[in-house]
């Protein structure tokens, strides 16, 4: 004989309008607390679709029984719903459901077992069920994973690792831009600082070089006239000079024009062997002798055969010659 | 899902030490290491025992509605959360009873609600007020 008081569930199916809505809205707020407690956005949606429903009451007990999932209520709103919306009836109800589980991204592992539930429930066979759920979610249906599996954890563990990794590597690379940024600034005052020196040096030069100028031509005439009176004096000496010299014997003077000209002809043929033209100076004489040593060293025919060898080795001795007598003449 | 606990033999609310003891004792490698890993962590415990719950919840639901033979439950879920089915707890029956009791007393009190009924109330009030007045008048006088 059963006795009690009718509990709060039952009151409110006995005062609905509709049954079926009712427990069908019991339903899609246990699917949505199977997530969690309910929070402010999906009670507003449950209150949105309660509006298309005859339940005709306020929707307070039914978060307050979903939050609790209460076992009773949620029995007996199921067999209501087996009695009154069983085969095609169910799926405006069963899209409403999956649309409440997908509308947080996948639906809990949770959420995946009372759906299969809901299906079952109300006769819906599992390939109507996937294409239910396809057109509502927009991606295939997935069967749940199994966290009592250790795959289920690694993988989890795993992409947790990633998602670390690549939050990581975002801030690195936020830290490593903020470091140019700051670098480059720095290097942007370093320039100007250095320009505003060299400008306060240029300007400090031509003001010396402006004073220098003022000095020198006050020194310039003054020189100016020591000269002229340098210049009466050497003329003088000179004439004196010149009187002597004629008097002296110019053999002397032959002998060095005689001599000149073979040297010469001999340093224009050892500057033409170190691929020089005549007037060349001597780094200019070292740095062609450096270079033609080193492509013409007999060591770097050494693989080539005897005879190439021979040949390089006297190249090698006509340049060293020829560099060895221009160090000594000039 | 597998039910961990059932296949180690513990009870749902076992304490870390019953459970290490346990899978210690365990001679399945395969159920070993997974229970290992997924009892051996806090947070991870945590989040199978919600799961847990709730397969729990599903399958009494199930046996109570009939549908411990639905083609989405099956494998290991089913093996290790169904229930015999059970016929007695459908809780629309409970309903229906306790709304025809609650119909069968107010259609009672309905039909003794008759015009001798309120007659004979109206009676008797009339003589216990007479007995009341006697009886203050007595002592009221003596």
């Amino acid at each position: 004989m059963p006795s009690g008081r009718f509990n709060p569930f039952e009151t409110l199916l006995l005062t609905s309008r509709s049954q079926a809505d009712t427990a069908g809205l019991l339903l899609l707020a246990w699917v949505m607390a199977c997530r969690g407690p309910l929070n402010e956005a999906q009670r507003r949606h449950l209150t949105e679709l309660a509006s298309e429903c005859r339940h005709g009451h306020d929707l307070e007990p039914i978060f307050a029984l979903a939050d609790r999932q209460d076992f009773d209520a949620i029995q007996l709103a199921a067999e209501v719903m087996q009695k009154d919306r069983g085969g095609e009836q169910a799926y405006p109800f069963l899209r409403q459901a999956i649309a409440v589980s997908v509308v947080d991204g996948e639906p809990s592992i949770s959420q995946h077992h009372v759906l299969r539930f809901l299906a079952d429930l109300l006769g819906v066979i599992p390939s109507l069920f996937a294409t239910l759920y396809a057109e509502q979610a927009g991606r295939p249906y997935a069967v749940p994973e199994d966290p009592s599996r250790r795959d289920y954890w690694l993988a989890k563990e795993h992409q947790r690792q990633q998602e670390e990794a690549r939050q990581h590597e975002q801030d690195e690379r936020r830290r490593e831009q903020e470091a140019r940024e700051r670098q480059e600034q720095e290097l942007r005052r370093q320039r100007e600082r250095r320009e505003q020196e060299a400008r306060e040096r240029e300007r400090q030069r031509q003001e010396n070089a402006r004073q220098e100028r003022a000095h020198r031509e006050r020194a310039q005439q003054e020189r100016a006239r020591q000269d002229q009176a340098r210049e009466e004096r050497a003329r003088q000496e000179r004439q004196r000079q010149e009187k002597a010299r004629q008097e002296r014997s110019n053999a002397g003077q032959n002998q060095r024009w005689q001599q000149a000209p073979p040297n010469d002809a001999r340093a224009h043929r050892a500057l033409a062997v170190l691929g020089l033209p005549p007037g060349a100076s001597r780094g200019e004489i070292r740095k062609a002798y450096r270079r033609m040593a080193q492509t013409h060293h007999p060591d770097r025919f050494f693989a080539e055969g005897e005879a190439r060898m021979a040949t390089a080795s006297q190249r090698f001795q006509r340049i060293k010659n020829a560099y060895e007598y221009l160090m000594r003449a000039s | 899902m597998r039910d961990l606990y059932q296949r180690l033999g513990l009870p749902n609310d076992a304490n870390d030490k019953d459970i290490q003891r346990a899978i210690e004792a365990c001679h399945h490698n395969a159920l070993k290491a997974d229970a290992r890993i997924v009892l051996g962590d806090p947070e991870r415990r945590e989040e199978y025992d919600a799961l847990h719950g709730t397969l729990r919840d599903i399958g009494l639901l199930r046996a109570r509605l009939g549908l411990t033979h639905g083609p989405f439950w099956q494998d290991n879920t089913a093996n290790d959360f169904s229930l015999p089915p059970d016929n007695t707890g459908a809780r629309h029956d409970l309903l229906i009873a306790r709304v025809e009791r609650a119909v069968g007393l107010h259609n009672g009190w309905r039909k003794w609600r008759a015009p001798w009924l309120l007659a004979a109330l109206l009676i008797g009030a009339t003589v216990l007020g007479a007995a009341a007045g006697a009886a203050l008048y007595h002592y009221w006088l003596v």
